[in-house]
């Protein structure tokens, strides 16, 4: 993807991770969106999941998430981060968990490039470059989109952050952009 | 091993590709094979089937296939009906499904069925219904299918271990050879030399084309029974003397070391153990080659060669005919193509095949007497093994 087209579908960098620094959305200009106008698609072709209160007890990682903030949960007993979001935790059971802000920056541990193959509705974004990032200082690594450049620029150990962009139809979502 | 001993004692398949035929159609077509395959087979004396298909929902719009599945082939159930699901396991567990009822007694005749109709209109639609194998809301919204999965597999083995592209065609080569003597595969009819696979398009770098299985339409069917009944069908029966399945995780952000295949050194030996042998024992393998980079870590994760030795293991033929065992002689997922319900139907029919030296002998292995079969699942986050030894005199 060139870094005009990478910039024109956007994407704002995640607040700084010091717990006390306020937090801005990112101003609807700066979002833009990946569902283009017109192609809603079926609940059951849709990859992108329904993220508001009526739909998920996990609503607060998407609020968090229009707030610039990549959240999780974390079980207090032992203090593991749990990867996705949970109610339970898978080890002691309790539903007791509390929300946490993750790093906004990475690594690539490991990447690739869908070239061909794109689910429904990702078509006209091949070929899009998609990895697996250690988050700096936690036991985390996660998968997503890494936009900024061309897979054939990546390397193992690039450093990334995680970006929250828009949907434009309400929802949101993370990936990853290539640091500067 | 406790309760009855069974075996598979029959089977067939159809043929596996592009096909113009509804799902349906292909479990029609796989019964009238069993029942041609396997003559003294009468439908009245199946009690049980086990039908393994992974997405109708998504492939063909379809639910509660399994009595669907009976009415296509003829067949009315008595005891246990059901479906089985694991992905791209389906099949065999199906066949795991029907080993345990038997083995239990709670039926004496089952069928195990595999089907799977992948080729739709929309292909996009099709990579939708793969994409949805994964953890859908978290990794699917990323466009997280297999091929860009087993990719970084395949990148995090050449920067461990110097694994090379060259490595990887070779186990494209050798299984599509294989598939060069099954009629039944999809790319019967098709060579691919090490140059042309290298010469392929990339689908998700470093892996090109050739280092993918296809989207396939197939269906294959197997008859298992006990101990008591076996010698009714025929005097080689496969009989089942290990399993073994181990899951860690569904999310790609669990899973820990990429190119150490924790669940499949746990399922591989668990299999192992109970039937009481070695790795070395082993005659033939039919290992889940969904990825060419799949059956190289398969290879170190059974313990057939050391981490990291894979590549070479493959590349010095150690799992062609005159190898140390004989890898895929089907034809693999490379070479047949990969109907996920259907795939570990038709690997099982292999080993019964193979043990009744019934296979072309370009790909017979030589008197095997024991044979070890493998699926993965989804992000290889689930590992399914089974071991079988042949029955009759030698």
């Amino acid at each position: 993807m060139t870094d005009e087209r990478a910039r024109r579908r956007g994407g704002a960098s995640l607040a700084p991770t010091k717990p006390e620094s306020p937090r801005t959305a990112p101003s609807p200009a700066e979002r833009t969106s990946v569902a283009r106008p017109g192609e809603k698609r079926p609940f059951l072709l849709d990859f992108f999941p329904l993220e508001t209160a009526r739909d998920t007890r996990l609503s607060k990682f998407y609020d968090r998430l229009r707030e610039g903030r990549l959240s999780t949960t974390r079980c207090p007993k032992d203090g593991v981060l749990l990867w996705p979001p949970r109610t339970a935790c898978p080890k002691c059971h309790s539903e007791d968990l509390e929300w946490v802000d993750l790093p906004e920056r990475g690594r690539v541990y490991a990447f690739s490039a869908v070239l061909a193959g794109a689910p429904l509705g990702m078509e006209n974004e091949v070929p899009f470059p998609v990895g697996l990032v250690d988050l700096d200082g936690v036991a985390l690594r996660l998968f997503g989109r890494i936009e900024g450049a061309p897979w054939t620029s990546l390397r193992v150990g690039q450093a990334v952050r995680v970006e929250a962009y828009d949907l434009n139809d309400g929802r949101v979502f993370y990936r990853f952009r290539v640091a500067p | 091993m406790s309760g009855r001993s069974v075996a598979i004692v029959g089977g067939a398949s159809t043929k596996f590709g592009v096909r113009p035929s509804t799902w349906s159609e292909l479990a029609q077509e796989a019964g009238a094979a069993l029942f041609r395959a396997v003559p003294e087979l009468r439908a009245e004396d199946v009690d049980s089937l086990f039908v393994g298909a992974a997405e109708p929902e998504r492939f063909a719009f379809q639910s509660h296939v399994a009595p669907l599945a009976a009415e296509q082939m003829g067949l009315r159930p008595t005891r246990i009906l059901q479906r089985t699901e694991l992905a791209c396991a389906s099949g065999q567990s199906a066949i795991r499904s029907a080993y345990a009822a038997i083995a239990a007694g709670l039926s004496d005749l089952a069928v195990a069925v595999g089907v799977e109709k992948m080729n739709l209109p929309s292909v996009a639609e099709a990579n939708s219904a793969m994409g949805c194998v994964m953890d859908r809301p978290w990794d699917g919204p990323h466009g997280a299918t297999a091929p860009p999965f087993f990719a970084m597999v395949a990148q995090r083995h050449m920067l461990e271990y110097g694994t090379t592209e060259e490595q990887l065609a070779a186990v494209s080569e050798k299984n599509h050879r294989f598939a060069n003597s099954n009629p039944n595969a999809q790319f019967f009819d098709k060579t691919f030399p090490r140059d042309k696979l290298l010469r392929l398009p990339m689908v998700a770098p470093p892996l090109r084309l050739g280092d993918c299985s296809s989207m396939t339409d197939g269906a294959a069917a197997v008859v298992l029974t006990s101990e008591e009944y076996a010698h009714r069908y025929t005097d080689r029966p496969a009989w089942v003397r290990g399993t073994g399945q181990y899951s860690d995780f569904h999310n790609l952000a669990n899973a820990g070391s990429l190119t150490d295949w924790v669940g499949l050194r746990h399922a591989g030996r668990r299999a192992l153990d109970q039937a009481g042998i070695s790795v070395r024992d082993l005659d033939l393998a039919e290992l889940h080659d969904c990825f060419t980079i799949s059956e190289i870590i398969e290879y170190e994760a059974l313990g057939l060669c050391a981490p990291g030795e894979g590549g070479a293991f493959a590349a010095d033929g150690r799992g062609a005919v005159g190898g140390d065992l004989v890898v895929n002689p089907r034809g693999g997922l490379l070479g047949c193509g990969h109907p996920l319900g259907a795939t570990g139907i038709s690997q099982a029919l292999e080993v019964f095949q193979q043990f009744s030296n019934a296979v072309p002998a370009a790909r017979q292995a030589p008197d095997p007497e024991w044979a070890l079969v493998h699926n993965l699942s989804g992000s290889a986050n689930v590992h399914s093994v089974m071991v079988y030894q042949r029955g009759g005199a030698a």
